[in-house]
C-alpha cells in the first residue's frame, strides 16, 4: 500500500517538474525543475528494486549532468533582458497540448490494458551491479559495444561544431 | 564461429576505417584529398567484400554471443551495397565541392564513414534497442555534417531544426520500444512476430501502440506526409554533398528498417493498410505541390525526395510478405540513389564559390557553355521523372506493376498521376538549361572528381535500366 502511494507521489512530482521545465521563463528555473523530475525518477527506480539504476540516476543525471547544465547557464550569465519576447506563447502551448490529446488518450488506453502489478522488493541481488553486469554482457553485448561508437561520434561531432574555427586548404 | 566474421566484415571494415580517419584528422599535415581518397578506398574495399557471395541466405552471425540480434540476408546485403556506394560517391564528389567552399575539415570524412557504419548496422539489426542506437549514431553524425559550415546562417538554422525535431522523433521511438517491451516482454523482432502470431496485433494494445510510435519515428526520418515539414529547410541549409548523402544513404537505411518492421507479420500491414494508404497519397501530392512552388534547385530536390518516399511506400504496401525479397524496393532505392547522387555531384561541381548558383534561373543556358554537364544532368532528371530508358523509369514501372498485382489499383493510378505532375519541375530545369541563352560563364571547381563521379553515375543510371528484376 505504501509503495502505491510512493509511486503516485514520485510520478506526480516527475510530471510537475517536467511542466515547470517547459513553463518557466528563465533557464535556471527550468533547470531546477528538471532536477525534481530526475530525482523523482530515481525514486521510481528504487521502487522497482533497481538499486544500481537508482544510484546512477542520482550520481550521473541529477548530479553530474545537471551540474554541467547549471554551470553552462551560469557561464552564459543570462539576464532577464536577454530572454526573447515570447508573444503568443500560451496560444502555442494550448494548441500544442490539444494536438497531443489523441496521443494521450491512446497512451491511457494502452496503460489500462497492462496487467496490474504490485511493487515488492525482489531479492537475489536483482538490480545490483553484478546482476546488471551479467545481463549486459550476456544478453546485450552488441548494443553495449555499439554504444561506444555512438559516444565516439558524439565526441568528434562536438569538436567539429564547437572547436576553433580554422580551415584546411 | 570464425566464419561468422565473414558476414560482418563490411561493417567491421567501415567501422575500423572510420576510427582510422578520426585518428588521422588529428594530424595537421594531412590534406583533405588524402582523407577523401582514404574514405573512398575504405568504401571500395567494403563494397568488394560485400559483393563476394558467401554462404546460405539468412544468417545470424555470432548467434550465441549476440543473441541473434543481427541478421544478414540478401536484402541487407544489397541495401548495404547501396549505402556503401552512396558513401563512396559522396566522398568522391565532395573534393570538387570543398575547392569552392572553404570550410572543409578532416572530420567530415570520418563522420560520414561513421554514419555509413551505423546505416549498415541499421539494416541488419533485429532488435529495437540496437536499432535505436544505430539510428542515433547515424543521426548524430548527420546532424554534425549538416551544420559543418559554421559561417552560414542557413546551415545553422538547418542543424537546429533537424536536431530538435530529430530528438523528438528519437523520443517517440524510445517510447514505442518501451511500450513494445511492456506488451511483449522483449524487444527482439522474433518475439514480436511470435506475439502477433499468438493473438493478433490488436489483442495486445501496448504492442500495437508501441509499433505505431516506432513507425511514426521512422516516417519522420524518411519524410512521410505529416512529418515532412523539416526536410526542405534542412536539405537547403546542408552542404551539397551532405544533402545528397542524406537523401540517398539515409533513406535507403531507414527504408530497410521500415521493411524489416512492417513485414514482421502480415497483421501489421493488414491493420494499418488504410492509414498507410492515405499517408502515401498525401505524401505523393504534398511533395509534388511543394516541389512545384520552389525556385531553388536544392529545395526542389528536397521536395521531390518526399514524392519518391511516396513511391517507396506504395511498394511497401504492395509487396507480398510471404516471399519478400525486397527486390522492387531495393531496385527503386538504387535507381533513385544513382540519379540523386549524380545531380548533387553535378551541383558540387557547378554551383560556384559558396554555392552562389542556387536557383533554376542561375542555370540558364548551361547547355551552351557546358554541354556535357548539361547532358548528364538531363539524364539524371529524366531518370527521376521516370522516362525510359533510364533506371528511374524501370523502378517506377516495377512499383506500379507490383501495386496492380497486389490489387492496389488506386495507388498505382495515383502513382502514375503524381509521376506526370513531377515532370513539371524536372523538365523546368531542362528547359532552363537548353532553351535559354547563357548569361553566365559557369566557372567551375578546379577539381574534376565530381564530374567523373557524375559520369560514372550516369552510366549506372542507363545500365541499370537494362537490368531486369524478378518481381
Amino acid at each position: 500500500m505504501l509503495s502505491q502511494w510512493l509511486f503516485y507521489g514520485f510520478a506526480t512530482l516527475a510530471v510537475v517538474g517536467a511542466l515547470g521545465l517547459i513553463l518557466s521563463r528563465h533557464p535556471m528555473n527550468g533547470a531546477m525543475c528538471f532536477v525534481i523530475t530526475l530525482i523523482s525518477q530515481a525514486g521510481l527506480y528504487a521502487l522497482l528494486s533497481a538499486s544500481l539504476l537508482f544510484a546512477l540516476q542520482l550520481i550521473v543525471y541529477a548530479g553530474a549532468i545537471m551540474s554541467l547544465i547549471l554551470f553552462i547557464i551560469m557561464f552564459l550569465n543570462i539576464q532577464p533582458a536577454d530572454l526573447p519576447q515570447e508573444t503568443g506563447r500560451w496560444g502555442f502551448l494550448i494548441g500544442g497540448s490539444l494536438a497531443v490529446v489523441p496521443i494521450g488518450l491512446l497512451l491511457l488506453k494502452i496503460v489500462r490494458s497492462l496487467p496490474a502489478g504490485e511493487t515488492t522488493i525482489i531479492g537475489n541481488g536483482f538490480g545490483h551491479v553484478k546482476s546488471v553486469g551479467l545481463v549486459l554482457f550476456r544478453d546485450w553485448l552488441l548494443p553495449f559495444e555499439i554504444v561506444s561508437i555512438l559516444l565516439l561520434v558524439a565526441l568528434v561531432g562536438a569538436i567539429v561544431l564547437a572547436g576553433k574555427k580554422e580551415t584546411i586548404q | 564461429m570464425t566464419s561468422d566474421l565473414v558476414f560482418l566484415l563490411p561493417l567491421v571494415t567501415v567501422t575500423i576505417g572510420a576510427i582510422l580517419l578520426m585518428l588521422l584528422s588529428a594530424f595537421e599535415k594531412i590534406r583533405i584529398e588524402v582523407s577523401s581518397a582514404l574514405a573512398m578506398g575504405i568504401f571500395a574495399v567494403a563494397f568488394l567484400i560485400q559483393l563476394v557471395p558467401v554462404g546460405p541466405d539468412d544468417v545470424r552471425p555470432f548467434v550465441s554471443l549476440f543473441n541473434g540480434i543481427l541478421l544478414v540476408s540478401d536484402f541487407t546485403r544489397i541495401a548495404s551495397l547501396i549505402i556503401i556506394a552512396c558513401g563512396f560517391f559522396t566522398a568522391m564528389s565532395s573534393i570538387s565541392y570543398f575547392r569552392q567552399n572553404s570550410f572543409a575539415t578532416l572530420e567530415f570524412f570520418s563522420l560520414m564513414t561513421f554514419a555509413v557504419s551505423g546505416m549498415i548496422l541499421l539494416t541488419m539489426a533485429q532488435e529495437l534497442i540496437t536499432v535505436f542506437i544505430a539510428l542515433e549514431t547515424v543521426s548524430l553524425s548527420i546532424y554534425v555534417l549538416v551544420g559543418c559550415n559554421r559561417r552560414s546562417v542557413l546551415s545553422t538554422e538547418a542543424i537546429l531544426k533537424y536536431l530538435i525535431l530529430g530528438a523528438f522523433a528519437g523520443a517517440f521511438f524510445t517510447m514505442g520500444a518501451a511500450l513494445v517491451y511492456a506488451g511483449v516482454g522483449s524487444t527482439g523482432f522474433a518475439a514480436i512476430t511470435d506475439a502477433i502470431a499468438m493473438g493478433g496485433l490488436l489483442q495486445n494494445p501496448a504492442l500495437a501502440g508501441g509499433l505505431l510510435f516506432i513507425l511514426f519515428a521512422l516516417f519522420f526520418k524518411v519524410t512521410v506526409f505529416p512529418f515532412h515539414a523539416w526536410v526542405v529547410d534542412v536539405y537547403d541549409g546542408a552542404p551539397i554533398p551532405v544533402t545528397g548523402f542524406m537523401a540517398t544513404a539515409l533513406k535507403t537505411s531507414i527504408f530497410a528498417v521500415l521493411a524489416n518492421v512492417l513485414l514482421l507479420a502480415d497483421d501489421i500491414r493488414g491493420t494499418w493498410v488504410d492509414m498507410l494508404f492515405y499517408l502515401t497519397v498525401f505524401t505523393l501530392f504534398a511533395g509534388n505541390l511543394i516541389a512545384i512552388g520552389q525556385n531553388s534547385l536544392k529545395r526542389m530536390l528536397a521536395a521531390s525526395g518526399i514524392v519518391h518516399t511516396g513511391y517507396l511506400l506504395i511498394a511497401l504496401i504492395a509487396v507480398s510478405g510471404d516471399s519478400f525479397s525486397g527486390s522492387v524496393i531495393l531496385y527503386y532505392l538504387a535507381a533513385y540513389a544513382a540519379s540523386t547522387l549524380g545531380i548533387f555531384a553535378s551541383l558540387s561541381y557547378l554551383s560556384g564559390n559558396d554555392e552562389k548558383r542556387r536557383d533554376f534561373d542561375d542555370f540558364k543556358g548551361l547547355a551552351k557553355v557546358r554541354p556535357y554537364s548539361a547532358a548528364v544532368i538531363a539524364i539524371f532528371l529524366l531518370s527521376m521523372a521516370g522516362i525510359p530508358p533510364t533506371a528511374g523509369f524501370m523502378g517506377k514501372l516495377y512499383i506500379i506493376v507490383t501495386a496492380f498485382q497486389a490489387g492496389q489499383t488506386a495507388l498505382a493510378v495515383l502513382g502514375i498521376v503524381s509521376s506526370i505532375l513531377s515532370m513539371w519541375y524536372y523538365l523546368r530545369l531542362i528547359i532552363a538549361m537548353y532553351f535559354h541563352e547563357s548569361e553566365d560563364a559557369f566557372e567551375v571547381s578546379s577539381s574534376r572528381s565530381a564530374p567523373y563521379c557524375a559520369f560514372i553515375l550516369a552510366a549506372c543510371v542507363l545500365a541499370m535500366g537494362l537490368y531486369p528484376v524478378a518481381i
